[in-house]
């Protein structure tokens, strides 16, 4: 059998809509996630033993099961207990940003273990609300620091993203899926697909480097 | 000789008990009356609960026993039955302090440490704030390091804007916890004097120091606390100079010897 790579050219556009659906899926996942994992990274030092022990669960459930499965949960079980319908793209968001919540929550949660309590004492002397000390004074400081695994974490988010096809959103491996069914040639587009995931992965992982040298150094943190 | 100031006194302690655990009792029974204007300067040996006595008044201890008032206000109250203290947070914020390691925060340039909290608690405008950062920034000579970031700091230099940033919030009372511990001699000298200055503007503060030169010098009334009780209280020429009790001569001599 001959391959034949130039003609999947011809799906560019097609392929093209798909990793704009799989990048826009990523980004609102990793953004409502990262929140979502600061606060759980927050509760998982707390000194509040309930939410500590709810945190730990959260986030134990979630990296001890395939995401798969919590995607068809979302999509199918969710909607059956809120009794509301969530579009394919509303729950491949929710199931990922949930994933991504409790994978970030350790990265955040190392990271608020390396600020001094002295930061704490600071706040308190100035007269900062709790809230005002943890948006201004922890959580940026929270955020750089976890730059490096916040940053390898947000790749494998969006290597799973590849996930929400199963649920018949059209990202770019659902779209990649269905041309090479359409064409009978496997090879050349899952490939092509394959490639396409990886230059854009590629580099971020090979960022974590660079970025932890130049931004942290600045800071000294 | 003692002030006979007949005004209500700025911080007025009863009775306060702090224990760490059961066996780590660091205050024992402290009684005080500071005035407005006073500076009062706390010596002692290491564990005698100096710091925890700046800590207390800060707000950022919990207390087993007593109360504090504060300008006349009630401050903070131990509520023995429940194991629990009350602490004031309006009147906590007219106490400003300042800590051995600097505290300053490591993501903000120094204006920006400077403003934040008049800007994100008291609401002040930025560019108000601002204006009023450089100029405390000029008159510290920082005015040439505002924009830039605490890691590139000396630790003299860390501990001035540490200063104007409490300074910012214009407290009626200034807790100094150690300040100049941490730093390496050559630039204790560039932090006393910052406080020196404050202390010719009248400023009331509260000192917890190693440094008994800086005491003698700034102090217009001084403490010897050990084992978390007041053992001794009065003008710094008595205390350090003639001192009444057997503990303070024996801590007094202790000291000068070691740096003498």
């Amino acid at each position: 059998m001959d391959y034949n790579f130039a003609f999947v050219l011809r799906y560019q556009d097609a392929l093209l809509v798909g990793l704009k659906m799989t990048v826009l899926v990523s980004l609102a996942s990793i953004a409502i996630g990262c929140l979502w994992g600061f606060v759980l990274g927050m509760a998982r030092g707390s000194s509040l033993r309930w939410a500590r022990a709810l945190a730990t669960v959260y986030i134990e459930f979630f990296r001890g099961t395939p995401v798969i499965v919590q995607l068809f949960w979302v999509f199918f079980c969710l909607p059956l207990l809120l009794g509301i319908e969530l579009s394919n793209m509303a729950s491949g968001i929710v199931a990922l940003s949930l994933y991504m919540g409790a994978i970030s929550a350790e990265s955040f949660r190392a990271a608020l273990k390396t600020i001094s309590p002295d930061q704490h004492n600071a706040c308190v002397a100035l007269g900062l609300s709790r809230y005002a000390e943890i948006r201004y004074v922890l959580m940026p400081q929270a955020i750089l620091r976890a730059i490096p695994t916040l940053l390898s974490n947000c790749v494998s988010l969006f290597k799973e993203s590849a996930l929400v096809s199963a649920v018949g959103m059209a990202d770019l491996m659902f779209v990649g899926q269905n041309i090479s069914n359409a064409t009978a040639r496997p090879v050349e587009v899952l490939t092509v697909v394959a490639l396409i995931y990886f230059v854009i992965a590629f580099p971020l992982t090979r960022g974590v480097t660079v970025l932890e040298r130049k931004v942290l150094k600045g800071l000294a943190v | 000789m003692m002030s006979t100031n007949t005004s209500a006194p700025l911080v007025s302690i009863r009775g306060l008990h702090k224990a760490y655990s059961p066996t780590v009792q660091v205050i024992k029974g402290i009684d005080l009356d500071m005035h407005a204007g006073d500076r009062l300067v706390v010596i002692g040996p290491s564990g005698g609960g100096k710091s925890t006595l700046l800590r207390v008044l800060m707000g950022l201890e919990t207390i087993d026993k007593g109360s504090i008032a504060f300008d006349g206000q009630p401050y903070i109250q131990a509520d023995e039955a429940r194991g629990k203290t009350s602490i004031d947070t309006k009147v906590r914020n007219s106490i400003g302090m300042v800590f051995q390691n600097y505290t300053l925060f490591p993501h903000l340039t120094i204006v920006e440490n400077l403003i934040l909290a008049p800007c994100k608690s008291r609401g002040e405008k930025e560019s108000v704030a601002k204006d009023r950062a450089l100029t405390f920034l000029t008159r510290f000579g920082l005015r040439d390091k505002a924009t830039v970031y605490p890691s590139q700091l000396s630790g003299g230099q860390k501990q001035r804007v540490a200063i104007a940033r409490a300074l910012m919030l214009d407290p009626k009372l200034m807790l100094f916890d150690e300040v100049t511990s941490a730093l390496d001699p050559e630039l204790v000298a560039e932090v006393e004097q910052v406080i020196q200055q404050l202390a010719l503007q009248n400023l009331s503060m509260m000192i917890v120091t190693h440094d008994m030169w800086f005491a003698k010098n700034i102090a217009s009334r001084v403490l010897f606390c050990a084992g978390g009780t007041i053992v001794e209280d009065g003008p710094p020429e008595q205390v350090m100079g003639a001192p009444r009790e057997e503990r303070t001569r024996e801590f007094l001599s202790r000291v000068f010897h070691i740096g003498a």
